[in-house]
């Protein structure tokens, strides 16, 4: 049975942020979208224990807090660490990969130039996470 | 018968008568005389062997008698005491008393004793009872009766061992003497008083350069020779009236040094021998003492030699002994340290300079030293004036004449200029990485931000097409492929920029790695079109380099050989070349080659020959940047039209 994810987005920028929305629309899924345009927003929004996302989708170059600080939150906290998040970034060095997984990511995908190339990656991406038993608080 | 006759006959008878009575008379009295004498005569006889008889027995010397067939008779008792044979008991027959060596000599002497009645100064060694060994001295002579007949034979023995001995002794100790004089290190001449050469040697006849042998000179005239010999001096006068003054004044005269032409330098010394209150001569001897006299003139000069060194050399000197006290430093330590020689002497070296660890440092060397090792070491030492320094000192175990450790020398360089321009290094080696670190990371998020832009231009046309389907015209499609593109080459030239500047930043570890696993994946994952073949005409090697790069290498030149085939046939041809130190790789292909004048431009960053999509003038600058960090080179050799072959090297 294919699950209606509730995703949280963490991106700052707009384009990125419509790119998934329109991405879920054309392919017609049936999953919710939570945004944040920071990892301070995203903070707040995780707060609230009784409507926590399915999955977080995570970019790593934001302002203030930046994609590996907000991981280390992340896996520091009790409930939260439960959570998959996979980084959706272009940034493709080595030590950040590398120190992603060290932390704890679900996976790490690098954005591509093509928009046609995007929404397949998003598409796959979305579909394996929907056939996967996830941890309900 | 007349009477007349008669008569005369009376007469003639009474005067014949009276004559033989006279006569009778005379005769008796003769014998009467003879009487006496002979009564005398045996008388003296018996005094006479008496007093022979008394001679034999009591004479100091063995006297023997023996008969012919050399049974001894009779041993007085010098003999008995001498033969250890008591004859009254013993027999005794003189040819056992031979000593078997001088047997023969023995029979010589006794047929001469039997021919000629007697032999004269026997002399041989004998056995005694107790099978002792004696040397005697044997005066015989034969005894005849009164028909001259022989009957026996007297010996008188002198028991002579004591003497033959101590003559040999003497003999030997002549002998001795004699090839002890001749073989002597020192020249010897011995003069007799009217300066004759009565003894000389072979180092004389050296020293002289004289080319008889010492004994060709016994005999010549002293004075004579040495006037012949003045030449030899440097001062030929003043040898020669230097020894008439000795030989005037016969004192002795000890450690005369004399100075030959030749540069010998001899000492010569004058003994006058005397024995009892009478002169015996004089001797005269010299001795080579060139090489101790130039011995330590060279001592004496290597001594100053070295004192000046250690006085005026730039290092500081400073000895000190098993307790550390400082017994000398030099001038440029008391520069070096600021204290003077006076206030340093005594003192203990660890603990005057001593700064964190220093003295600590100090004590553990100093006993490293007194196991006899040299060493070389670094400290912080304080100086006078409380500044801080940093001495290198390189010490070593100083030791006595008996080989025993008594302290150290350590030779101190000030390196405190050096130390501070190593920490300068250090500190600049430490913000050098840390600035490539930053740089690197600045390229990351550079890049990341200029390539953000480009996907969402490229989702924002991909929805301008989408949402316009059908309402845009050629023009405006072909318009928007190329901006797609535009923004492809955009992203491949911001990923190759990254490539570029990744290369030789980041120092990961080189291992071993395998080129011929590494290059047959690499062309399974690459794109090769159908009409290019990928040949490997060797194995190729293992490397000791970066994986990573190593591929990126391979890959940039493979995929170039592959984009520039315009043949319908393509052919790419690996192949290596083992040399000494380093593998040549080739890589050739047969696309559009370069032509010669742009050889050395396309390694150079953003000179792509070609303007395409896909070339972005990065891949050869970062291939030559990956060859030069594996210590190799990278040319080629290229025929515009038929193709271009790649060499580079790689380090083994």
């Amino acid at each position: 049975m294919i699950k209606k994810l509730k995703i949280l987005l963490i991106e700052d920028d707009m384009i990125e942020i419509m790119k998934l929305n329109r991405t879920i629309s054309t392919l017609k899924l049936d999953h919710t979208i939570i945004e944040a345009n920071n990892g301070e927003v995203a903070l707040q929004i995780l707060e609230k224990k009784d409507n926590l996302p399915d999955i977080i989708l995570l970019d790593l170059n934001m302002p203030k807090i930046n994609g590996i600080e907000f991981l280390k939150i992340l896996k520091n906290d009790d409930v939260l660490k439960y959570i998959p998040t996979i980084i959706l970034t272009t940034s493709n060095n080595q030590k950040d990969l590398l120190e992603c997984y060290k932390i704890g990511v679900a996976g790490y995908v690098i954005k591509p130039l093509k928009y046609e190339d995007y929404v397949i990656k998003i598409e796959r991406l979305l579909a394996y996470w929907s056939i996967n038993e996830l941890i309900v608080v | 018968m007349s009477q007349d006759q008669s008569e005369i006959l009376k007469r003639a008878l009474t005067r014949e008568k009276a004559a033989r009575k006279a006569a009778e008379k005379i005769l008796e009295e003769k014998s009467r005389e003879l009487y006496f004498t002979s009564q005398r005569l045996e008388q003296l006889l018996d005094e006479k062997s008496s007093q022979l008889q008394g001679v034999f027995e009591n004479i100091a010397d063995a006297y023997v008698v023996m008969d012919l067939q050399g049974n001894v008779i009779k041993f007085n008792e010098a003999a008995t005491k001498l033969f250890g044979y008591d004859v009254s008991i013993d027999k005794v027959n003189v040819t056992n008393l031979i000593y078997k060596e001088d047997y023969q000599y023995a029979m010589t002497s006794f047929y001469e004793l039997y021919t000629k009645g007697f032999f004269k100064g026997y002399e041989a060694r004998v056995y005694t009872k107790s099978k002792e060994v004696k040397w005697v001295h044997i005066n015989a002579s034969v005894i005849y009766d009164k028909d001259k007949k022989p009957v026996a034979a007297q010996g008188i023995v002198r028991d002579i061992t004591n003497q033959k001995i101590s003559e040999e002794k003497l003999i030997e100790s002549e002998n001795r003497l004699a090839s002890l004089v001749v073989n002597l290190d020192s020249g010897v001449i011995l003069e007799d008083e009217n300066r004759k050469i009565v003894l000389t040697n072979n180092k004389f006849c050296e020293l002289f350069g004289l080319k008889a042998s010492p004994k060709d000179l016994i005999g010549l005239d002293c004075k004579a020779a040495s006037e012949q010999n003045k030449i030899l001096f440097k001062d030929p006068d003043g040898f020669l009236k230097q020894m008439r003054a000795i030989d005037e004044a016969k004192k002795e005269v000890l450690g005369d040094e004399l100075e030959m032409v030749d540069g010998k330098i001899l000492e010569r010394n004058y003994t006058p021998i005397v024995l009892g209150q009478k002169s015996k001569g004089y001797l005269w001897t010299f001795k080579d003492v060139t090489l101790n006299r130039t011995y330590r003139k060279s001592l004496e000069a290597q001594k100053q030699k070295y004192y000046s060194i250690i006085a005026n050399m730039n290092l500081g000197l400073v000895e000190v002994n098993n307790q550390d006290e400082i017994l000398m430093v030099n001038q440029s330590f008391e520069q070096l340290s600021g204290y003077t020689e006076k206030e340093l002497k005594g003192k203990n070296a660890g603990e005057i300079f001593s700064a964190e660890t220093g003295s600590e440092i100090i004590k553990e060397e100093n006993k490293k030293r007194q196991k006899g090792l040299s060493n070389s070491y670094e400290i912080k030492a304080k100086n006078k004036s409380g500044e801080i320094r940093y001495w290198l000192i390189s010490g070593a175990p100083n030791y006595n004449l008996e080989g025993e450790v008594v302290g150290s020398i350590g030779i101190h360089l000030d390196i405190t200029e050096i130390k501070n321009l190593e920490l300068q290094k250090e500190k600049l080696l430490a913000k050098l990485e840390k600035s490539n670190d930053e740089l690197q990371e600045y390229a990351h998020i550079v890049s990341h931000d200029l390539k953000s832009p480009l996907r969402s231009i490229y989702a924002l046309v991909s929805w301008l097409k989408e949402d316009n389907q059908g309402k845009l015209d050629d023009v405006s499609l072909q318009n928007f492929a190329l901006i797609e593109s535009t923004l492809e080459k955009m992203e491949q030239l911001i990923t190759d920029v990254l490539n570029y500047s990744s290369v030789g930043a980041d120092n990961t570890a080189k291992s071993e790695v395998n080129l011929n696993t590494m290059v047959s994946e690499l062309i399974s994952m690459l794109y090769i079109p159908d009409h290019i073949h990928i040949k490997s005409l060797n194995t190729l090697p293992n490397i000791n380099g970066d994986k990573t790069k190593l591929q990126q290498l391979f890959q940039n030149l493979i995929s170039n050989a592959v984009k520039f085939i315009d043949k319908t046939e393509g052919h790419i041809i690996i192949d290596v070349e083992d040399l000494k130190s380093h593998y040549k790789f080739s890589i050739k292909d047969n696309g559009i080659g370069i032509d010669k004048k742009f050889h050395d431009k396309i390694f150079k960053i953003f000179h792509a020959l070609n303007k395409s999509k896909d070339s972005t003038g990065i891949g050869l600058s970062i291939v030559k940047k990956i060859v030069n960090l594996h210590e190799g080179e990278i040319w080629l050799d290229s025929q515009p039209t038929v193709g271009t072959t790649f060499y580079f090297t790689l380090k083994k």
